[in-house]
């Protein structure tokens, strides 16, 4: 852990990385993005709980529920009764959860598409497939 | 336990991690556990700041192009089955069983962080067949020596396995277990330095987030809890390699390392029984 969040800067050897410079952006930026929205979300959850209450006490477990579920139930409360304290701290973990995910994700769709390249598609289709079984285990 | 304490202390963890190189985890796991979090949760809660942490940093290194996502890919197949066998072994120890895994990792990764040897890198002699047919030449644009530097990377049928271990050890004490990953992307496959620990940056998002899955699902993630413990430490190591950049203080380092060492030789104590 030498540089987070650190902007880019060595110059990208064109002739060298032409191919491969499209996956490269993506995956960063996918990542970066994925952490600073978290770390918004969980920051403005922790902001509101402490303004409105007078301290910082969040205490609740996610148990019963696999991580889809959990999305889904948070998303659906968002949707019905608006953001609250509880509701951006649990979408702020739920992103920072799926960063890493999303990257596979993209990846394997930019393996698959753009490259075409079997062999690493079945590779992080592997990855991919181990990791959403993994998130469904409650 | 109060959440700004959390916070407070998660700060102090993440940028020990940074400053020393041994990364937030394997500081955060023994500070909670010293204020009195359970062991099980601290490492759920670890492993989830350390999907951050990683990401982070991981993130400019592939927009520079010095990760070689090929290599990373490959090895994340035998990383996280480890990372999920690891974290499913952990909810099922005995609590000493962890202090004493997690003094001794500790302690390990603090020789071979101490005993760094500055060696210059050795290109890989002979790149085996496997090898090549998972095309993980790599190069990238090296700003020390102004120019592009091209290698190859070998014996991946070892590194793969390897890496379960790493992986492992990962999702069991929840932390990313870099040192280890970089050991066997140096010395097995032959990687250049600053490849070997961006790459290892990459595996170790994923990693965690394998073992995340098995905590989460085990009900040992409170996110009230977490919340602050992972913006502590992403503050944290943010503060810690802005610092580094700057400071390059040998005295610093041992500082750090001697706190280190403490930390590990305190987990290893409580392992064994002894009350301090």
């Amino acid at each position: 852990m030498t540089s987070l969040l650190k902007t880019a800067s060595a110059p990208a050897d064109q002739t060298l990385h032409k191919a491969k410079f499209e996956m490269e952006t993506l995956v960063g930026y996918l990542l970066a993005g994925g952490v600073i929205l978290s770390m918004i979300f969980i920051a403005a959850g922790l902001a509101w709980d402490w303004v409105t209450t007078g301290r910082l006490g969040l205490d609740y477990t996610i148990k019963g529920m696999n991580f889809f579920e959990f999305i889904v139930a948070d998303v659906k409360e968002v949707v019905l009764t608006g953001f609250g304290p509880r509701r951006l701290v649990s979408l702020g973990i739920a992103t920072l959860m799926l960063t890493p995910f999303t990257r596979v994700a993209a990846s394997m769709v930019y393996f698959a598409v753009v490259e075409r390249n079997w062999k690493y598609t079945i590779f992080t289709a592997f990855v991919l497939g181990v990791l959403t079984y993994s998130l469904f285990l409650r | 336990m109060s959440p700004l304490v959390l916070f407070a202390v998660s700060i102090l963890a993440g940028f020990i991690g940074a400053m020393s190189g041994m990364g937030g985890g394997i500081v955060l796991v023994p500070a909670l556990t010293l204020l009195g979090v359970d062991i099980k949760h601290a490492i759920a809660i670890s492993i989830v700041s350390v999907i951050a942490t990683s990401s982070g940093s991981a993130s400019a290194y592939v927009r520079d192009h010095i990760t070689n996502l090929k290599v990373g890919m490959f090895l994340e197949m035998f990383t996280i089955v480890g990372g999920l066998v690891g974290a499913a072994i952990t909810i099922v120890s005995a609590q000493h069983l962890l202090f004493l895994a997690f003094g001794i990792v500790l302690l390990a990764s603090w020789m071979a962080l101490f005993l760094q040897r500055h060696e210059g890198w050795r290109p890989v002699a002979h790149v085996d067949a496997f090898s090549r047919w998972l095309e993980l030449r790599g190069g990238y644009y090296d700003q020390a020596i102004g120019e592009t530097l091209t290698y190859d990377a070998g014996r991946a049928y070892f590194g793969g396995p390897l890496m379960f271990g790493a992986g492992l050890i990962a999702g069991l004490l929840g932390i990313g277990a870099g040192a280890l990953k970089v050991l066997i992307h140096d010395l097995v496959m032959g990687l250049p330095p600053k490849v070997s620990t961006t790459t290892s940056n990459l595996i170790i998002g994923v990693t965690a987030l394998a073992g995340t899955s098995v905590y989460l699902a085990a009900g040992l993630i409170n996110p009230g809890l977490a919340a602050p413990i992972i913006l502590g430490i992403v503050v944290g190591a943010f503060i810690g390699t802005r610092v580094l950049v700057r400071l390059r203080n040998e005295t610093v380092r041992r500082f750090f390392l001697v706190v280190l060492f403490i930390l590990g030789a305190q987990m290893l104590l409580r392992g064994l029984g002894v009350r301090l």
